[in-house]
């Protein structure tokens, strides 16, 4: 603590940001005001902090002057405190000796409209900041472990793309999906825009690369219980539920299901069909093993059955199986648990779940595809008729202004490009169907979207600038619907055949319970929140835990898999890292002082400070490793012996006292 | 003070009309990973807000130590706000519960004191409430002026002029200081949920009634310490200053002196004068 005993020589450094903080701050007069503080040696105004020049100014002066606290008034402490403390190291400084103040952020962006006042508060953030750095003491890093290993949450085609990327890289990856298969919902598309390629046919390949690769584990019907550690050391609790079946022996002949007798409506074909209570999901299902649906299964709800063990010549059956949690060791973890399809009985004026031909474009991709419930015959569910007219309505459960019925406010961005596809495999299939589309605006921002949206409207669907009230049902199942066509001014009062609700994309099930698992933060629109809006994409607040796909926000495959591959690149970094340096914001106990009484111990949410005996009673002690710097044990000490480093009462009292000082 | 031993708000005090031009100062402690980053966003966003807010940055709402929420009183703040994550969602899984538990034991102090409960604001703010947290400055800020300047007299609601509330908001710290008190804020929610070391859960109404009672005397002990800290005092000053009795005023001089922090300076008119332990030095 050598740094803390003479006066420190300190540096201040105002950045203008071009125009961002200077445009409202008087940057001088804040620059002028930290020259006249005590300890303050420079104080200069710089255009951009954190450009080359700007860091050489800062540079220069530690070496010239001989600095020993630097700070920086700019922008956010979020944004460049990595950089700037890398300034401080890169000159031989202790990178702790630095702080910030926030002038942009949370000053000139907010205070725009009086710069006299901006001016006098970014006076006082800079008052304060040298009053903390003035109490900085240097400190060291301590080291943690690194687990070359990753686990990727969710086997959409984001998780399967994102393994598989780890895999070929040679690290140890886990995949773990809470169905039986993975797949997502790229297994249950029929074709994709905009090249029409069939869904499976591309995807499936992948999957099986998957269940080939060496170094991916597929940890299948499981999910995520509980996490804990940090970047490059995590242990996480996997439950493992019973599947009843002995993936090694199971072969997917499918004996068992040929005799079992309990019959369930089948969520793979959105419920179209049926399977039975042993099943697999789809045919390419990977693992491509059977699983019993511990729901349904007669014997596991009614005690009698087990019909399947006896006809099943492998001897795969396996009843007495329970759940099991396991734990796994990684260095990171990429989330990939996708989207769910809004749920478009939640709007009742389109009659979803009442009316038996009102359908969700999801339904659609299941209707039309070779392998679903209609063998690809385009059948309406009422009756199984070819619907010869049939309307889409766009923005189902997107673009909701007041976020109604558990809508999101934002544009799902794929659905637009969905219906373009579908309305053009009608016409494919039937060219003399009529076709409508109901729309607010068509979005084909994309390569070769806009391309194939010209090429449906060639060939004859009419789009409809328009969001209709309501559907109505009308004899014969047939459905009315009327609206306005804002580009035309009439008003439509037309009949369909079968309506399919083009829905938006919703945050997964059960996302809110992994994020709080994760201690991940969730944007206001309810997906996961990236690192940065724009320059950290697919990383998020925690260090080591990445984000892939529809997670994070909707998107297509294309932009799921590039993301997955962003994802993949940083988990390999940080797993390629030889150790992690962890910031030392931990306790410090004084000894003299603590009184034994277990307060601290029962608040640290880490277990990471544990009384203990000694030879002057018990005592508090720090267990590093498992110290996140929180702070709780100090807030909380009732003997006031422990002091936070980085964080100690001093500091934030002395920012207190120069925050109120009149300047 | 009159109100010190019973608790309540002083009666005849000031209407709470804003002073002429009065600007209100507020500091906010931000947790670095929910509160911090919704006004990081507000700022991208572009939403003004009043510029009377000074933020400090924490790792925690849980780091902000009770002494701590209430310094800024000392040194002429008229508001403080102690932002965090929303339940359950707290970086630190259970900080802001922790920054819940003093806020609440806090305003009881300040209640106890006449300091007006509202010039300490808890509330939480997503990583994504940039315009949530622009607006709740906004009231707060305007709260804060309709409650007038700490210490601003009969322009303030609590009619305390400059001197007292310095010395009450002095005390509150004192008393957020003590070890029985914070072991007991410490344990506030466990005792009603798992109990205590006996195994006997505590009623809600149970453990408020015993806060209470604690705020009570260490109050009483606080403003004595402080009215003994810079000369010596007598038990009948005291009480007349603290509005009690001269026999709680003795009975809670007697506990401070076992403890060795006040000690007896002489006897004058018949009523022992105290002064801070190692003052006469
Ligand atoms: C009707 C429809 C048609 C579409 N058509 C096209 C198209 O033609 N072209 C195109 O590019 N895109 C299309 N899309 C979009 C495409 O489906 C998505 O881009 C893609 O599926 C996103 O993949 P993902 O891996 O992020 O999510 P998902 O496919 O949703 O995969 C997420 C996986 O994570 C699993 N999971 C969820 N939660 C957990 C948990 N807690 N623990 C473990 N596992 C979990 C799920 O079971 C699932 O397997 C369409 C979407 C819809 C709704
Ligand atoms: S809370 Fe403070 S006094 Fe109690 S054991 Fe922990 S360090 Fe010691
Ligand atoms: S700082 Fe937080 S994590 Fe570390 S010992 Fe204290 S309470 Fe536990």
């Amino acid at each position: 603590m050598q740094a803390s005993c003479a006066q420190p020589r300190m540096g201040v450094y105002v950045c203008h940001c071009g125009l961002n903080i200077a445009g409202v701050v008087d940057v001088e007069a804040v620059r002028d005001s930290a020259r006249a503080l005590e300890g303050v040696v420079v104080a200069r105004d710089n255009k951009y902090t954190c450009s080359e020049v700007g860091q050489k100014t800062i540079a220069d002066d530690i070496r010239d002057l001989g600095l020993d606290r630097v700070v920086i008034a700019s922008c956010s402490p979020r944004l460049h405190e990595k950089t700037f403390r890398g300034v401080l190291e890169k000159c031989g400084m202790n990178p702790f000796l630095l702080e910030m103040a926030n002038i942009r952020e949370q000053c000139s962006w907010v205070h725009s409209g009086d710069s006299a006042a901006a001016t006098e508060k970014a006076k006082a953030l800079v008052r304060s900041a040298v009053a903390r750095a003035r109490l900085l003491s240097p400190l060291s890093r301590s080291e943690g472990r690194v687990v070359p290993k990753v686990m990727v949450v969710g086997g959409g085609v984001a998780g399967i793309s994102a393994a598989l990327y780890l895999g070929n890289m040679g690290i140890k990856t886990y995949l773990v999906e809470r169905e039986p298969s993975i797949g997502g919902h790229m297994a249950m598309l029929d074709k994709t825009f905009p090249t029409l390629d069939c869904s499976l046919c591309i995807l499936s390949p992948k999957m099986v690369e998957v269940a080939e690769n060496e170094n991916i584990q597929v940890l299948s019907y499981s999910e995520v219980e509980k996490v804990e550690g940090q970047v490059g050391d995590f242990r996480v609790q996997v439950r493992r539920r019973a599947r009843y079946v002995d993936e090694a022996k199971c072969v997917g002949c499918g004996d068992c299901a040929a005799k079992c007798p309990v019959r369930v409506p089948d969520e793979f074909n959105r419920n179209m069909g049926e399977r039975k209570a042993i099943y697999i999901p789809f045919p390419q299902a990977i693992p491509p093993a059977y699983a019993i649906d511990a729901e349904h299964c007669r014997y596991l709800t009614q005690g009698k059955c087990r019909v399947c063990e006896k006809v099943c010549e492998r001897g795969a059956v396996v009843f007495d199986q329970t759940d099991r949690v396991e734990t796994v060791e990684v260095g990171a973890i990429v989330v990939a648990t996708g989207f769910r399809p809004y749920d478009a009985s939640k709007k009742p004026q389109y009659g979803y779940g009442r009316y038996p031909n009102v359908i969700t474009s999801l339904d659609f991709e299941r209707i039309i595809c070779a392998d679903g419930p209609t063998h690809g015959k385009l059948k309406r569910p009422g009756d199984q008729a070819t619907p010869g007219r049939i309307a889409f309505i766009q923005c189902v459960g997107s673009r909701d202004e007041h976020g109604h019925d558990g809508a999101g406010a934002y544009c799902s961005r794929v659905c637009c490009m969905i219906t373009a596809k579908q309305a053009f495999m009608v016409k494919e299939k039937h060219p003399d169907s009529e076709v409508y589309v109901y729309y607010t605006d068509m979005r084909t921002a994309g390569k070769g979207f806009e391309e194939f949206y010209q090429r449906g409207r060639g060939e004859g669907i009419v789009f409809v600038r328009g969001k209709p009230g309501e559907v109505r049902e009308e004899e014969g199942g047939s459905l009315r619907i009327t609206s306005e066509d804002a580009d035309s001014g009439c008003i439509l009062d037309l009949s369909f055949d079968m309506v399919v609700l083009a829905v938006g994309l919703t945050p997964p099930e059960g996302l809110v319970d992994l994020a709080q698992r994760l201690n991940l933060s969730r944007s206001a629109d309810g997906f996961l929140m990236e690192g940065h809006p724009k320059l950290r994409p697919f990383e998020t607040s925690i260090d080591g835990i990445y984000l892939a796909g529809c997670v994070q926000f909707p998107k297509d495959i294309p932009d799921s898999v590039a993301q997955a591959g962003g994802a993949a690149a940083v988990a390999a970094a940080t797993c390629s890292r030889q150790k992690i340096e962890m910031d030392p914001l931990g306790p410090v106990i004084d000894e003299d002082l603590c009184i034994g009484c277990r307060l601290c111990e029962m608040l640290c949410p880490y277990g990471a400070i544990k009384v203990e005996k000694t030879d002057r009673g018990y005592k508090a002690r720090s267990i590093e490793v498992a110290c996140k710097g929180c702070g709780v044990c100090g807030a909380s000490c009732s003997a006031r012996a422990i002091t936070m480093k980085h964080y100690s009462n001093d500091q934030i009292v002395a920012q207190t006292r120069a925050l109120l000082e009149v300047s | 003070m009159a109100d010190l031993a019973v608790g309540g708000r002083v009666a005849g005090q000031g209407q709470g009309q804003s002073e002429e031009g009065f600007e209100p100062e507020v500091v906010g402690f931000l947790c670095n990973w929910c509160s911090y980053a919704g006004a990081d966003l507000a700022g991208t966003s572009r939403l003004a807000y009043p510029t009377n807010l000074r933020v400090i940055r924490v790792m925690c709402s849980g780091r902000v130590d009770p002494e701590i929420m209430l310094e800024p009183f000392l040194d002429g703040a008229d508001g403080v706000m102690v932002l965090g994550c929303h339940p359950g969602d707290c970086h630190y899984l259970s900080g802001n519960y922790q920054a819940e538990q003093r806020v609440r034991t806090i305003w009881m102090v300040l209640d106890h004191l006449g300091i007006d409960r509202e010039r300490l604001y808890l509330d939480w703010v997503s990583a994504a409430e940039g315009a949530r947290f622009a607006d709740m400055v906004s009231e707060f800020v305007a709260r804060v002026r309709t409650l007038g300047p700490a210490g601003g007299g009969p322009a303030s609601r609590e009619g305390l002029s400059r001197g007292e509330f310095a010395f009450r908001a002095e005390v509150a710290r004192r008393v957020a200081g003590g070890e029985r008190f914070r072991w007991l804020v410490g344990r506030n929610k466990a005792l009603s949920e798992e109990g205590n070391v006996y195994g006997e859960k505590v009623s809600p109404h149970k453990a408020a009634a015993l806060m209470q009672s604690v705020i009570a005397d260490e109050c009483v002990r606080a403003a004595i310490e402080v009215l003994a800290g810079e000369a010596p005092v007598s038990v009948r000053d005291i009480a007349s200053r603290l509005g009690i009795s001269a026999q709680l005023v003795l009975e809670q001089a007697a506990y401070l002196k076992r403890r060795g922090l006040i000690e007896l300076y002489d006897v004058s008119g018949r009523s022992p004068r105290y002064v801070r332990a190692g003052a006469r030095a």
